[in-house]
């Protein structure tokens, strides 16, 4: 690995070396420029898409970089779009500057409720327990909403009015898709300078060998219980503008169908690299629209064979493709030789 | 007083229902280390065979005799085919089987449509003692778990194919240092285990009728009734389907289903969280 040779692998001169940023910015532009060439439904589905790419982001924080197999990561995506729908509906609030900080909140504080409940205490939780956890929580979720009259039972809550910013009304177009570009480019960028400080280090350190990290003195579970909370946050995020950006909030948001959906994405994109996440919620959205009019039927048993080979034969993802290892893994620190952080 | 003995067969049927689907569940985790997320869908293609045999016009008993067979069969291969590369890889084998389970559950949707199917029952009327009646069906479901789970039980306590694979277990390089193929072993275990989850889907459709997202609720259900129980034993999966099943059926009695099967978890987990070990925290037989 190299990792372990940190100086040697640092001083190699690659002419690879800057691929990541030359991918995010590649990424960036086609998502930036979208909107011009995309006829105006389109533009509605690449808005979602972007939203669900927030979605992916949260969970590529805890799969991908602390190693916390969360299969349900749907409840705090969904548990916020019902939070704010149901604030739309019954406050008849839907002002962006509440409906998105109440979205965040209601993330912020399952997760960390749920993440605290099976993270920390006395004896470290098993990966299996976690994900287990996390899958139940996501079911339990789904079958309470689709018995509960108050929450609109099976059909959901229907026809939420637009979020409005002071008086502007905020619908499916062209300004929402800018809106979720933007608040998309500032949440990665956020996980960005997470994910190469220490503390990123740190989560790193915890997927590839936690009993090490722990050895160090790390508090490990207290590690695993921040970000698990910090990704909810951003799940809350992207839940709470999907319910805008819908117009109804429906019980399979908050089920296993979209925590499967987001492993999907994260898997089949690249677990462990942030613009992993996007490029893979892009390809798979793009290629499922493509594909649902003529293979409506076979395109979910295509995506799951997809998904097992990925698993089998590049289990780091599209992403690896054009990212070598030492670029995927990243660089860390400042060892104070010429040129020897480039990417960083 | 006739009520709570209707009550208490209830809860005794769905007891071993969830005891059949766990069963498989509890001998690929507990005797080859993995878990098995594909286990639910198996239970589906197990109910899946049957319809299949019901439609072409063969009795229903005959798809139930089946489908143990076919899921056996098709969990053979896959082990061949997939399964075995992630033995190394606890965590990257759960998704894996993660994966075959979607591909399983999508065909079988896409086969089916969003449809729920019934089928009938091969044994149908009820059994009468007294003024009491109950569910024939349902009575043959828990005469067959005791079956099984005996049959189970012989088999790897008691004969040297089931010494094998407990070796190929606690020791797999000195097992094959001794002569012991433990790829075949692993390969017969999860075929086995497959075969078990076919028969249960078989046996229980006709109760629960046919659906695509019949397994998922099966797989949360029997992972933590094996996690409840406690992994790497035979005793441990079975206590605790015992104690899911039980409960499962008992809450329904006294508050709203939705609740209870919410609740059911939630102590569930809450169960594990303190006692990671489970019920049965030895090892073996």
């Amino acid at each position: 690995m190299t990792e372990a040779l940190p100086s040697v692998a640092l001083a190699a001169p690659g002419g690879r070396r800057m691929a990541l940023p030359v991918i995010e910015a590649a990424v960036l532009a086609i998502l930036a420029l979208a909107p011009l060439v995309l006829q105006d439904y389109l533009t509605v589905y690449a808005t979602r898409v972007l939203i669900l790419c927030l979605f992916a982001l949260s969970f590529d924080l805890v799969w991908g970089y602390a190693g916390i197999m969360s299969f349900g990561q749907s409840l705090f995506f969904g548990s916020a779009g019902y939070g704010v729908a149901l604030i739309a509906r019954d406050l008849d609030i839907a002002s962006i500057a509440v409906v998105i900080p109440a979205g965040v909140l209601i993330g912020f504080v399952g997760a960390m409720l749920l993440g605290g409940f099976l993270l920390l205490g006395r004896h470290p939780s098993s990966v299996i327990f976690v994900s287990l956890g996390t899958m139940t929580g996501a079911y339990a979720a789904d079958r309470l909403a689709r018995g509960w009259y108050y929450l609109g039972g099976q059909n959901g809550i229907p026809s939420i009015q637009s979020m409005n910013i002071g008086t502007y009304e905020l619908s499916e177009g062209p300004v929402f898709y800018y809106l979720a570009l933007a608040i998309l480019v500032a949440v990665y960028m956020l996980c960005r300078f997470l994910v190469r400080s220490q503390f990123g280090l740190a989560l790193a350190g915890l997927r590839e060998n936690e009993q090490r990290i722990a050895f160090f003195g790390y508090k490990v579970q207290h590690l695993k219980a921040i970000i698990f909370t910090l990704s909810g946050a951003i799940a809350g995020l992207a839940g709470s503008l999907y319910a805008f950006h819908e117009g109804f909030v429906w019980p399979n948001m908050l089920g296993v169908v979209m925590s499967t959906q987001v492993v999907l994405y994260v898997l089949f994109g690249g677990a462990g690299t942030l613009i992993g996440a996007v490029i893979g919620t892009v390809v798979i959205e793009a290629v499922s629209f493509w594909l649902s009019n003529s293979y409506q039927d076979i395109w979910p048993i295509i995506l799951g064979v997809l998904l097992l080979l990925v698993i089998m034969f590049r289990p780091a993802g599209l992403v690896s493709l054009v990212l070598s290892e030492r670029e995927r893994v990243g660089s860390f620190g400042r060892p104070g030789r010429g040129g020897g952080d480039g990417t960083a | 007083m006739d009520n709570l003995f209707i009550a208490l067969f209830e809860i005794l049927s769905f007891g071993a229902i969830v005891v059949l689907v766990v069963l498989g569940l509890g001998i690929i985790a507990s005797m080859m280390g993995i878990f098995n997320f594909a286990q639910g869908e198996f239970v589906l293609l197990g109910a899946y065979v049957t319809y299949v045999a019901h439609r072409i016009g063969l009795p229903v008993a005959v798809g139930m005799v089946a489908a143990p067979f076919a899921v056996g069969a098709l969990g053979f291969v896959l082990e061949r085919l997939v399964v075995r590369r992630f033995y190394a890889a606890p965590i990257v084998a759960m998704l894996g089987t993660y994966a075959l389970g979607l591909i399983i559950r999508e065909s079988v949707r896409g086969l089916i449509g969003g449809l729920y199917i019934s089928i009938p029952e091969p044994i149908g009327g009820s059994l009468n003692l007294g003024t009491l009646h109950f569910s024939m069906w349902r009575f043959v479901i828990v005469v067959i778990t005791a079956l099984v789970m005996a049959g189970s039980y012989v088999l790897l306590a008691r004969t040297s194919f089931g010494l094998r694979i407990r070796a190929s277990l606690e020791n797999p390089a000195l097992a094959r240092a001794s002569g012991i193929s433990t790829d075949r072993i692993y390969s017969v275990t999860f075929a086995f285990g497959a075969a078990l989850a076919g028969l249960a889907g078989a046996l229980i459709v006709p109760v629960f009728s046919l659906f695509a997202d019949l397994g998922i609720r099966f797989l949360i259900q029997g992972f933590v009734a094996v996690m409840v129980g406690g992994v790497g034993s035979f005793a441990g999966p079975v206590a605790g389907a015992g104690v899911i099943g039980t409960l499962s059926a008992a809450l329904p009695w006294v508050m709203s289903p939705v609740v209870a099967d919410v609740l059911v978890f939630v102590l569930a987990i809450t169960f594990i969280k303190f006692r990671p070990q489970g019920l049965v925290s030895g090892r073996g037989i």
